[in-house]
């Protein structure tokens, strides 16, 4: 017997690809066609519209950030603040009951365990812009539907994120608490609310700086802050002030923000 | 026998006393000075009921076709949006993760994703809608732009997070650079790539849903159009549709993803393969 001098190595079979990821592939092609066809995509179309000459974008290369010290520009923008610091707190605050009820320690009960979540998943649903123009709807123009729309919109998020760090609690603290013959609020407060608590006031800050941002849109479907005057701007086609507010407001936003990430390190 | 124990005082945390006086002083601060009459706040469980049965007591199902036909748009517009953005974002992410490119480069590209993400998708429409006017385009190109900051952030934390097992074999075995990448990244890669898209697709379909209040074309413009008419059936209507299709895309979307990041139930007995 002879042996060859290279041995041929036997190449193994490429593994196929899996049926799920052929499928999803498919699947993906076929929805963005679908979707293109939906909203009628055409790329000469985009092409045409972008390489236009329009006042907006000239508008953005000559901001007017002066704008921001006018008078009735400056009290929006303290109002836009005030609303996100009421509205995250009063918010805040809710979320954290509406996320301890959601879990089977704290909420026994398993109908109204349901309806909690229920309620949660609802409220998720619902966007910030949308609670905005539904509260306008409700009890007119102003900052109190910009503040409402603000205190859904916290509980949206921060019970979501304190609902997801309380499936992850230490189960032992609680077993403790109910062997010592507590009650269900006592035990949430001793065995559970601690352990959530830099994980929570993080999220609470986080929420903040959302508000902060979402603040500044409310005021586009009439509910108060910097959005109004953006909006009265946009009305009267006035876009270097439009692009000066965003642009001064974008820019007080990521100073909070710094602040507010540095404290969330700080926290957890 | 009894002795007494001197129990520890309790530990101070001064960052937390200072933290908390802060806190309350600045929502004391808003609630006084903000010009609201708080009084209305009484008459606003009145308002909810009344508003609620105007939405929901009598909805007009005739529009049932048409509002369907709304929402469908609105999910065309966070989907084309999102692959946009998915277009753009994946190959910028590359040039911005560190172990792939050289610091300046990477830091560059991030502070153009930082930008992109501080802007809200309803500042971009505003931008928009002046350029393609009333039409779906202005939403979809929103969406496309807002999304990349975000898609491109996550991506390049998927890439610096990489084993560099995989990249030494495929160089080992004189691969070039874009059959490293190949072979060495992108499989380790794909899947969180694929299942951040489509989380950030349902993000986006809550966006989209948004900025036709403003305008931009799918379901929103149809709801803001009723609220604005006093047609409250319709808009009652269309928000039951809006959430009751978020959620159920959101299922569908979840459950792909979930078994993307999962994988096969075992590679030895893959049913699939």
């Amino acid at each position: 017997m002879t042996t060859p001098v290279t041995d041929p190595v036997t190449v193994p079979a490429r593994p196929p690809a899996s049926r799920f990821a052929v499928a999803g592939t498919v699947a993906a092609l076929v929805l963005t066609w679908l979707t293109a066809i939906a909203v009628d995509f055409s790329f000469a179309d985009l092409v045409e519209n972008l390489a236009r000459r329009n006042l907006v974008v000239e508008g953005l290369l000559q901001p007017d950030v002066t704008q921001l010290w006018s008078e009735r520009s400056r009290t929006a923008f303290v109002e836009t603040l005030q609303l996100a610091v009421i509205g995250t707190a009063t918010g805040g605050l809710a979320s954290l009951p509406l996320a301890l009820w959601a879990t089977d320690y704290g909420n026994p009960n398993v109908p109204l365990r349901t309806l909690v979540r229920t309620f949660n998943n609802v409220v998720r649903s619902v966007p910030d812009l949308l609670w905005a123009l539904l509260f306008v709807t409700a009890v007119g123009i102003g900052a109190l539907p910009g503040l409402l729309a603000l205190f859904f919109f916290s509980i949206a998020v921060v019970s979501k994120l304190t609902a997801d760090t309380l499936d992850g609690v230490d189960r032992g603290p609680i077993e403790a608490a109910q062997a010592s013959g507590a009650g269900l609020t006592a035990m949430l407060r001793t065995a559970v609310v601690p352990q959530i608590l830099p994980a929570y006031s993080s999220f609470v800050l986080y929420g903040f700086e959302l508000n902060l941002r979402a603040s500044a849109v409310l005021g586009l479907v009439g509910a108060g802050g910097i959005g109004s005057r953006i909006e009265f701007f946009r009305g009267r086609g006035e876009w270097s002030e439009v692009w000066g507010l965003v642009l001064m407001f974008f820019a007080v936003v990521f100073l909070v923000e710094r602040v507010s990430i540095s404290l969330r390190r700080r926290l957890v | 026998m009894s002795t007494t124990v001197a129990l520890p005082a309790r530990p101070v945390d001064r960052v937390r006393q200072v933290g908390t006086a802060v806190t309350v002083a600045l929502v004391l601060w808003s609630l006084l000075d903000l010009d609201i009459a708080w009084s209305r706040l009484l008459e606003l469980p009145a308002d909810l009921a009344r508003l609620g049965t105007v939405l929901f007591g009598d909805l007009p199902f005739e529009r049932f076709g048409s509002l369907v036909a709304a929402m469908w748009e609105s999910i065309a517009i966070a989907w084309l949006g999102t692959m946009i953005a998915a277009l753009f974002a994946v190959p910028l992410s590359f040039v911005a993760a560190e172990n792939l490119v050289g610091r300046p480069l990477a830091w560059a590209v991030r502070q153009v994703f930082n930008v992109l993400r501080a802007i809200p998708e309803v500042i971009l429409a505003i931008a928009l809608i002046p350029i393609f006017g009333l039409t779906p385009m202005a939403g979809v190109l929103a969406i496309g732009i807002g999304s990349i900051g975000t898609l491109g952030k996550l991506f390049y934390e998927i890439l610096e997070g990489v084993r560099p097992g995989p990249i030494e074999a495929a160089d080992a075995v004189g691969g070039n650079a874009l059959q490293r990448l190949r072979w060495g990244v992108v499989p380790q890669v794909l899947p969180e790539l694929s299942s951040f898209v489509l989380y950030r697709f349902e993000v986006n379909i809550r966006a989209s849903a948004v900025m036709g209040l403003i305008g931009a074309g799918g379901i929103g413009d149809d709801v803001a159009q009723a609220l604005r008419f006093k047609d409250f059936g319709v808009a009652g209507l269309g928000l039951i549709i809006v959430v009751v299709g978020t959620i159920a895309v959101d299922a569908v979307s979840g459950a792909v993803r979930r078994r993307i990041i999962a994988g096969p139930v075992s590679p030895a007995v893959d049913t699939d393969a």
